[in-house]
């Protein structure tokens, strides 16, 4: 079955064999409540409060000092390839919240049900059951063409999330910390284990190029591909045919 | 069995195979020196000829250069057996060194586009806004329910 709604400006695809009443509405809520509390496009939420002055840091809730604490903690370990500022020096969190609302999503899915499911938000996917069944085929847009796929990627054992990043689509939440260099790559897709990795680390080679990607290839267990603005390939191990 | 007699072709063998986990069959690597076949290589290691545990210790294989650097390898020899390998050397062309890992590199199209690319499950690409979704590959499979 799928089911499909838009929240945090984009649409969410949820494929579930799950039937139960609940399911549904509880991940739909997770965004919900996400959006709520972290959107910078919505006037009353902490996040924008925040960003207004209307509301000191110190006074803002745990849930945002938490968020606000992953995200910093990424920024160290992307050696500040990512980072939740924007350059005006604006907290801004839509780097990491939607991955942590896909998480908790995907904690609900598999506490509802031993099913397979695939949730797809935005471009950014998590999925399981890959162990009982058949993997989760996860095709990857071509940035030139978007009724085109550059390849497919099979999500399989702990392998379960993967997030692309680029410009052809949105391309207005990436920060590259003052950088005015034009991107090395036009696109970049992370597959790894972890929905937040995945996601973080896509936004962090996007905004770091060629070092990034070599530095964060280097370190942390995961596959990626990405392409350049000609058009060009480049990929792990993993991810070419001949392996 | 790896046995030391053979341990020059030890050398040639795990040089080539760390290449080709490194590159891909598409790798044409090409060696600037041969290991010999009577075990004695140009390292700073003795010749690993003895029957013996004696030659116990490590030692360094040939630098051998590919399209995407250079690459050395070194073995432990305990007990008169093959204990460890370990990639010693991997140097970019601007001569930097770095680890043999899971790095990404240059691949074709044909390298990474599988076959059955239409019967795909969902579609990653870059976040599109609730319009341009219902023009993208996502909405016509959600459309289609499949």
């Amino acid at each position: 079955m799928r089911h499909t709604f838009t929240t945090m400006g984009t649409v969410a695809s949820l494929e579930t064999a799950d039937t139960g009443a609940l399911t549904i509405p509880s991940v739909e809520a997770i965004f919900r409540d996400y959006d709520a509390h972290f959107s910078l496009y919505r006037p009353d939420s902490e996040l924008s409060r925040i960003a207004s002055g209307s509301l000191a840091l110190r006074n803002s809730t745990r849930w945002t000092l938490d968020t606000y604490g992953d995200a910093l903690s990424w920024r160290e370990r992307t050696s500040g390839a990512f980072t939740p500022h924007r350059p005006d020096g604006v907290m801004d969190l839509n780097g990491i919240v939607k991955a942590l609302a896909i998480r908790d999503a995907g904690c609900v899915l598999a506490a509802a049900s031993g099913k397979p499911w695939c949730l797809n938000v935005g471009g950014d996917v998590l999925a399981d059951g890959t162990e009982k069944g058949a993997p989760w085929d996860v095709g990857i847009a071509d940035p030139a063409d978007r009724t085109a796929l550059l390849t497919v990627i099979e999500l399989t054992g702990t392998r379960r999330a993967v997030a692309t990043s680029g410009d052809a689509e949105r391309g207005d939440h990436i920060w590259r910390g003052g950088s005015r260099e034009r991107p090395e790559f036009s696109q970049v897709t992370v597959v790894a284990d972890e929905i937040v990795a995945a996601d973080v680390l896509a936004t962090a080679i996007m905004a770091g190029g060629r070092a990034t990607l070599d530095e964060l290839t280097d370190t942390r267990d995961i596959d990626v591909l990405t392409v350049t603005a000609t058009g060009d390939l480049m990929a792990t191990p993993k991810l070419r045919l001949s392996h | 069995m790896r046995t030391r007699a053979a341990l020059g072709g030890v050398f040639a063998s795990i040089a080539v195979l760390t290449i080709g986990w490194q590159v891909g069959s598409s790798a044409t690597p090409t060696t600037t020196s041969q290991p010999t076949a009577s075990g004695s290589t140009d390292s700073s290691a003795s010749t690993a000829n003895s029957s013996t545990s004696s030659n116990d210790g490590t030692y360094t294989g040939d630098s051998v250069s590919t399209r995407f650097g250079d690459v050395q390898v070194q073995i432990t020899v305990s007990g008169g057996a093959l204990t460890d390998v370990t990639a010693l050397q991997l140097t970019d062309h601007d001569g930097k060194s770095v680890q043999i890992s899971n790095r990404a590199a240059p691949v074709l199209r044909s390298e990474v586009l599988q076959a059955g690319s239409a019967n795909v499950n969902t579609v990653s690409g870059a976040t599109y806004t609730s319009d341009a979704y219902l023009t993208s590959l996502q909405s016509a499979l959600d459309q289609a329910g499949l």
